[in-house]
């Protein structure tokens, strides 16, 4: 009998669109296109020594224009260099510098059986080779260290470098790094009368052993570059341009199928205004392995369905190429109404890649889902079945506005406390309310603040500036406490950025960050903002309080920098303009941060994935949507109750759990809605109301739920809530509260106290029901709607009523579907 | 001996009361010397015009009470007879209950009180004179269910008194209704000798479905108010808990709950004495009430003091406004943020202002001589107001002279500003710039600057605020001296108000040193009394004074708290009181010698014997020095003498009772002529608190090298 509820349904397991599908996605692009061609670019000027430039061509309908479906040709074409003394030409079309003049660069198409042979001429001019090649270090020598991975964490960047020999990582020390080739131990590694020999350079080639092997062809240009440098004197610069102030890449988007494969090209602009083809110095990273494999050379192959995209890195930017694989060449969306305008851009996503969206959930499921979305609360019985029952149109917008208290009548707005409750706990956890970093006293006193908030929904731009401004007592104003958790301007810095606009700031206080364009001038200059901030000693809060005060202390402000902003002053504290840009309309990461945590909440993933890592080369799965939410949110003055109106009251929210032989390989689009599992507190309180019983908390009044409790430190603890991954508050980030399903969660649900003993306890729900003599069928439905929001199904019932003909009472009967019901899927997940 | 003067007893302040049905209960031969600590009263407020009665809980015991001291005007108490125990026997009572009789006009607020007992005075309790009739909670009110029912306007009194407990009171109000709810508990608890934890209380009131409509956890101080409107007609629900769920017996509250208007303070908060002043009262359900006047008496003292307002044809709660002689000036309403765009001013004298918003800061300039010196003092939280006052003097191209933030008064940190003889360094203009520490700011952030001639003066404390006696032994006052603006002199030490059969040997604060004594000696015969003293100093003139009368000032009481983890704090209070009980453990205190006169670099040895009450053998301590672990309260040495903790012998255990003081000069200790010095015998009653015996003055003289 106890497995009967524990099967039910499972998300399907992923199978695979259908090969045929696939070619006919093929055979359409290809039709479309081979008709003729463009290079880019269509003529090409390399200065200097070991310049290089790369072609890319591509299918062109017209001869003149390409779009994102355009297939490349890069390394289809042939390439013939009409004066190879002036620059000489690779297979894959890559143009390398060798003598001052003018010549051209012959491209051709081979003929098929429908059209003859294509042919462009790109015309080359190279300039700037003089007798002693101009190689710097920083222009030249860092990006080939970067390029083939010495600077790596893991190579000469570790802590203590490797074989005595350290660089700094990802080269944000150019200087020391120069340092610790030509200088360290008695210049060892260089030898500049014969640079060739250098054991600067026979370490990577292999020539003598090195344990990061080979990392550098001896014939390769890089190798060459290398030894001109040293030839030249190994300087620090060249005297020309090394602060790269973007990337240019080509194409920025692209449409294919899988097999697709396109040559990316990257152009880096720098801050003299001069711009240099480095495609082959950059860095490519896949976003998303299972979509897409990118080469060193840049050349990228589409291998699964889906988006990802192509992260680019060079000097100290980031930029990145998006990949589109549709999953089907069309997509019907038969039945799709649009509630809203998430489902519009919704609805645009699944056409752009061919998804079926599943069909909506019905009432029962929608009531469950959103109950334990918005409040973190299971619906009552007697909430069950008045919905279900409900033949109002209406019912499922009344339903929201009621969870989320916007009916404007108390009576009906009597969730509204539960609301409060449930994103207090949530962003508690983020902002690490923890009495064992506050104290008990601390600790309540910024629980009620963040709870009041809620309460009364304060505008989120007012909520942060309120907490990244706060002052005064740290017991008689919670958001003070934020200055204790965090207690230096690196800790605050971090969690700010992380915390308010989802960037993780970290990686620059040590090194540039690796895919952002911080620096550690950036990190340094947001950091400022908190300079000054201190405490002394008061009795705001009485006699006995004896308690910190957080003040800025006068006369330690002076200039501070937003991320990506101009430089800002105070006369008397910094953390007024912080909360100004921070919370500015102007500032889409503050936006964006937000709207992206409550949609990984309620649709089980963010659009951004880690939800709280914001960056440029980690783009929205739907920008549209994300921009969209994020102009919701901030024209609605950051109502939070809005925002959450918004996503709940789409189709798109509400479609079905189960996924479609059509939808089954999205996992980032929505076509279908990700189950989730509980969190440990609504699952505790769902167990409570479920059987009737609640757990009583230490020092905290019997009724209190656990989605209620305050802290997350030793004072309210509970194994329940630990084994189901209660998080400690130890870190800023949304991980910290792990989904993952493990052994003693399974094993506790199954024969733990905790569900074993509120099941048989004679106060709780079937000892009630048995109590009222109640009718069996009217018991059954009691523990379905109770515990599922739903009644149980004919086949349902029949297997209950067998069960109870076989049980040895009608109370073991009861308490052994009650114990089943809640060790199934159905109630153990929000679906 | 020239200095020291006896004082004669005096009569009791008016306003108190006694029982003299129990005036002459004594208690038996070996009393203890615990003396009782008022923990709490129940319930803890008292209506205006009403009698009522409430029980006062206690550490130590109650038994034999006969008299309520109450502080201010309008409230008398009375100890409720309590029978003699049949076994004659004496009970250890440590609940009782007083009768209060609050005349109709009493100002409403919170009232000291204190009890008279044959083991001594007891601390100070507090009680709440509220307008509205008091409702004590009832039974079983911990959830919405069961909600005590109760009509508005009330003073609801209860206590959080044990662990989660939730107190739920229910109420009917109507749509529209203006609701104010004004929570006093954790403010009632600064007083409380010798508890370990507090209150946090929160306030929450709910629609009938349980809605919370609002809620409040700290607005004065630790303590909520609420104020807001009743959404539809309908039954509400107001809880008030621990925050944190925790509870105890003591934590008593009072929720000053109604739908009259409530005055926060006011702006400006200057008031001339003797005008007519227009006002702006800020606070809740104010309703047309923007503009008052208001005049003070031409007999009103300056500083701080409490008024209630006419609000049509009501009248307000009390408000603080700082009554002035001085100019009074108001903040006109210009920008004013910088020096560049001060509001000129002239000093001395008040100015009134306002810090409007967030992150506003106001300036006044005024016109100084080189040389000039002036005081500014801040008074804002001190008299209501939200402001965490953060003052700076400035040249007039705004560079900062001097700062001050929280300044200490009495011995304890205030949040208030103040910048004490600042000396103008030439002719010129200079600017006062005050704004909120936190850069708050909005219509509670009203303040007054005080700006005076930065003349010498001294104020004075007391350590502690009550003095136990018992017939022909001796207690000490100490009085401690802050010199301001240059005051050096000597100061003369004087008491009033002594009980009958009490005398007091007066000591002298001398220029070089902070504290001084008074040693108080009751007469063998002494009867239980108890009495307010008023301790004063006057400035000893020599011919180096300034012409003119001497200065004077009169010493503040601070009550003595045990705080949590073993601290010894200090509260300000109004009343000291000399209670002379019944015979207790040491019987008297006897010295080899009254006066002793040491060389520099020489040193004395002072014999001292004590006489225990039968079977009394706990340790005894002898001391010159009032202190707790590492700090001294009361030194009364003269410079450069101290006592020779290795040659005295200072710890009395079991029945001993002799010991020895040695006391030693410094060889640069400067000569002194006969300073009074107690030579005392402590007996520990809990880490902090401790029973204190005084021998008779022993005069200390450093002779000249």
């Amino acid at each position: 009998m106890r497995s009967l509820f524990h099967h039910t349904r499972q998300r399907l397991a992923p199978i695979l669109v259908t090969i045929a599908t696939l070619l006919s996605v093929s055979q359409t692009i290809a039709a479309d296109a081979e008709r003729s061609f463009v290079v880019a670019p269509t003529s090409a000027t390399l200065n200097g020594h070991f310049a290089r430039l790369q072609l890319v061509v591509s299918v062109s309908s017209d001869g003149k224009t390409t779009t994102d479906r355009s297939s490349d040709l890069t390394r289809v074409v042939s390439y013939t260099s009409f004066n190879t003394d002036v620059v000489e030409v690779s297979a894959t079309g890559r143009l390398l510098a060798r003598g001052n003049g003018n010549t051209q660069v012959e491209v051709e198409w081979p003929a098929t059986k429908d059209r003859g042979t294509e042919v462009r001429l790109v015309d080359v001019t190279v300039a700037g080779i003089t007798p002693q090649a101009a190689i710097g270090f920083r222009q030249h020598v860092n990006p080939i260290l970067s390029k083939h991975g010495c600077n790596m964490g893991a190579c000469h960047a570790a802590q203590y470098g490797k074989g005595g020999f350290k660089l700094s990582v990802f080269g944000y020390d150019p200087g020391l790094d120069r340092k610790s080739i030509i200088r360290d131990r008695h210049q060892r590694r260089v030898n500049l009368v014969d640079p060739a020999e250098s054991l600067f350079l026979r370490k990577p080639t292999m020539q003598v052993p090195h344990g990061g092997g080979l990392r550098l062809a001896r014939e390769s240009v890089d190798h060459d570059i290398l030894v001109a440098w040293l030839l030249g004197g190994a300087p620090d610069s060249n005297g020309k341009a090394y602060e790269v102030t973007r990337l240019e890449v080509f194409p920025r988007r692209r449409v294919g199928h899988v097999g697709t494969t396109q040559q990316l090209r990257v152009i880096a602009h720098y801050n003299d205004k001069s711009t240099r083809d480095v495609t082959a110095w950059a860095k490519y990273d896949s976003m998303d392995e299972s979509i897409l494999d990118v080469a060193e050379s840049g050349l990228v192959t589409a291998s699964g369905q889906g988006q990802a995209p192509v992260m680019i890195r060079f000097g100290s930017q980031a930029e990145i190429s998006m990949f589109v694989t549709p999953f089907a060449e069309t997509a019907r969306l038969e039945g799709w109404k649009n509630n809203n305008f998430v489902d519009e851009l919704a609805a645009a996503k699944f056409r752009e890649l061919g998804i079926e969206p599943s069909e909506l959930c019905d009432d029962a499921t929608f009531l469950r889902r959103i109950s334990l979305d918005l409040i973190g609360t299971l619906p009552s019985p007697e909430v069950a079945r008045a919905f279900i029952d409900s033949k109002r149109p209406d019912k499922r917008q009344r339903l929201i506005d009621e969870l989320l208290g916007l009916t404007g009548d108390p009576d009906r707005d009597r969730f509204n406390d539960l609301y409060a409750a449930f994103w207090t706990l949530k962003w508690s956890d983020l902002i690490r309310n923890s009495s064992n970093k506050l104290g008990e006293q601390g600790m309540w006193a910024l629980h009620n603040w963040i709870r009041e908030s809620f309460r009364t929904n304060k505008p989120f731009d007012r909520f942060v500036s309120e907490l990244v401004t706060a002052k005064g007592s740290i017991y008689s104003s919670g958001p003070a406490n934020y200055f204790r958790i965090n207690g230096n301007a690196n800790d605050l810095t971090e969690s700010t950025a992380q915390l308010f606009l989802g960037i993780r700031l970290e990686c620059a206080k040590c090194h540039h960050h690796p895919f952002e364009k911080y620096s550690q001038g950036d990190y340094q200059g947001f950091a400022a903002f908190f300079k000054g901030v201190g405490t002394k000693n008061s009795e705001e809060f009485g006699l006995f309080g004896r308690e910190s005060v957080v003040v800025v202390k006068a006369g330690t402000t002076g200039k501070a920098t937003p991320l990506g902003g101009e430089a800002v002053e105070h006369p008397l504290d910094l953390r007024i303009p912080l909360a100004t840009w921070l919370t500015g309309k102007n500032n889409s990461f503050f936006a964006q941060n937000v709207v992206n945590r409550y949609v990984s909440y309620l649709l089980g993933r963010g659009l951004v994935e880690p939800v709280d890592d914001l960056r440029s080369t980690n783009p929205p799965t739907n920008v549209a949507l994300m921009n969209a939410l994020s102009k919701h949110f901030v024209d609605s003055n950051y109502n939070l109750k809005s925002l959450l109106q918004a996503i709940v009251s789409s189709r798109l929210y509400q479609l079905s759990s189960q996924p479609t032989p059509k939808n089954v390989s999205d996992s980032r689009f929505y076509s279908y809605y990700r189950v989730k599992r509980l969190a440990a507190e609504p699952l505790l309180d769902a167990v409570d109301e479920a059987t009737g019983v609640r757990t009583k908390f230490k020092s905290l009044p019997l009724g209190t739920r656990a989605i209620e409790l305050p802290d997350a430190g030793d004072f309210y603890s509970n194994y329940f809530l630990k084994t189901f991954a209660k998080p400690k508050r130890a870190s800023v980030c949304e991980c910290e509260r792990s989904s993952d399903e493990n052994l003693a969660q399974a094993l506790h649900t199954l024969n733990g106290d905790t569900i074993v003993g509120k099941v048989a306890n004679k106060n709780g729900r079937v000892g009630k029901l048995l109590a009222a003599k109640s009718e069996h069928a009217n018991i059954v439905e009691e523990l379905y709607l109770a515990t599922l929001a739903r009644r149980p199904s004919a086949e349902e019932v029949a297997a209950c009523q067998e069960f109870l003909a076989t049980s040895p009472s009608p109370k073991e009967c009861y308490e052994d579907i009650l114990w089943a019901l809640l060790n199934s899927k159905q109630f153990l997940f929000i679906h | 001996m020239s200095h020291l003067s006896q004082i004669a007893p005096k009569q009791p302040l008016t306003g108190l009361c006694c029982v003299l049905a129990l005036a002459t209960v004594m208690a038996p031969a070996a009393a203890r010397a615990e003396y009782p600590m008022l923990m709490s009263l129940k319930p803890v407020a008292a209506q205006v015009g009403q009698t009522s009665e409430h029980t006062v809980s206690s550490r130590y015991n109650l038994y034999g009470a006969y008299r309520v001291h109450v502080s201010g005007q309008g409230v008398t108490a009375e100890v409720v007879p309590v029978a003699k125990p049949k076994d004659g026997k004496t009970p250890n009572l440590t609940s009782l209950k007083l009768k209060f009789t609050v005349a109709a006009d009493a100002l409403p607020g919170v009232r000291d009180f204190r009890l008279a007992t044959p083991r001594g005075a007891s601390t100070v309790g507090q009680i709440v004179i509220a307008t509205d009739k008091v409702v004590s909670e009832s039974g079983n009110n911990d959830t919405r269910d069961k909600a005590q029912m109760v009509t508005l306007p009330a003073t609801i009194c209860g206590a959080i008194d044990k662990a989660e407990d939730v107190d739920v009171f229910k109420f009917s109000a109507t749509k529209g209704q203006p609701l104010s709810f004004h929570v006093r508990s954790q403010r009632l608890q600064d007083r409380i000798h010798d508890l370990q934890r507090h209150v946090d209380p929160i306030l929450t009131l709910r629609s009938t479905a349980g809605t919370t409509i609002a809620s409040s956890d700290n607005y004065f101080f630790a303590d909520p108010f609420l104020a807001t409107v009743a959404p539809a007609d309908g039954e509400y629900t107001l809880e008030i808990r621990d925050v944190r769920f925790q509870g105890n017996g003591y934590w008593q509250y009072s929720i000053e709950s109604h739908s009259r208007p409530v005055v926060e303070t006011v702006h400006p908060l200057a008031v001339a004495i003797g005008q007519d002043v227009s006002l702006n009262p800020v606070g809740h359900h104010l309703g047309d009430n923007k503009k008052l006047s208001v005049r003070l008496a031409p007999g009103t003292l300056e500083g701080r003091a409490w008024r209630r307002l006419q609000l049509g044809p009501a009248t307000s709660n009390p408000v603080h406004v700082i009554a002035s002689r001085l100019t009074t000036l108001v903040e006109n309403g210009a920008a004013n943020n910088d020096a560049a765009s001060a509001q000129s001013v002239t000093v001395p004298s008040t100015i009134s202002g306002r810090i409007e918003s967030a992150a506003d800061i106001d300036c006044f300039v005024f016109d100084a001589r080189k040389g000039q010196k002036l005081t500014f003092e801040v008074v804002a939280r001190r008299a209501g107001s939200a402001l965490d006052p953060h003052l700076r003097i400035l040249d007039a191209k705004g560079k900062q002279l001097s700062l001050n933030d929280d300044f200490r008064r009495f011995k304890r940190l205030t949040q208030d500003s103040q910048v004490e003889n600042f000396t103008a360094p030439s002719d010129g203009k200079y600017v006062i710039e005050v704004r909120d520490v936190h850069l708050r700011g909005g219509e509670r952030f009203v303040y007054a600057i005080r700006t005076i001639p930065a003349h010498p003066f001294f104020e004075l404390t007391l350590d502690s605020d009550k003095t136990q006696l018992t017939p022909g032994t001796s207690g000490v006052i100490f009085v401690r001296i802050e010199r301001h603006n240059g005051f050096s002199a000597d100061v003369e030490l004087d008491i009033k108000n002594l009980p009958t059969g009490v005398t007091a040997s007066c000591g002298r604060i001398l220029a070089n040193g902070t504290d001084g004594c008074i040693i108080l000696t009751a007469a063998s015969d002494a009867r239980l009394d108890m009495q307010d003293i008023r301790v004063s100093g006057t400035e000893v003139q020599t011919a180096d004074s300034k012409s003119g009368a001497p200065l004077t000032s009169v010493a503040r009481p601070m009550q003595e708290t045990y705080m949590p983890g073993g601290g010894r704090n200090h509260w300000p209070v109004d009343m000291h009181a000399v209670n002379v009980g019944s015979p207790a453990e040491i019987r008297s205190i006897k010295l080899s010698t009254q006066s002793v006169t040491l060389k520099p670099g020489g040193a004395a040895t002072i014999d001292v014997e004590f006489e225990r009450a039968p079977g009394f053998t706990k340790n005894v301590t002898l001391d010159v020095l009032f202190r707790h672990l590492g700090s001294v309260y009361g030194n009364s040495l003269p410079k450069g003498v101290t006592m020779d903790a290795g040659a005295s012998k200072t710890l009395i255990t079991g029945k001993a009772n002799k010991g020895r003081i040695v006391l030693k000069a410094a060889k640069d200790a400067p000569p002194v002529s006969g300073q009074q010095v107690s030579v005392m015998a402590n007996i520990s009653i809990n880490f902090v608190m401790k029973a204190t015996y005084s021998s008779s003055p022993l005069m200390v003289h450093v002779a000249k090298p």
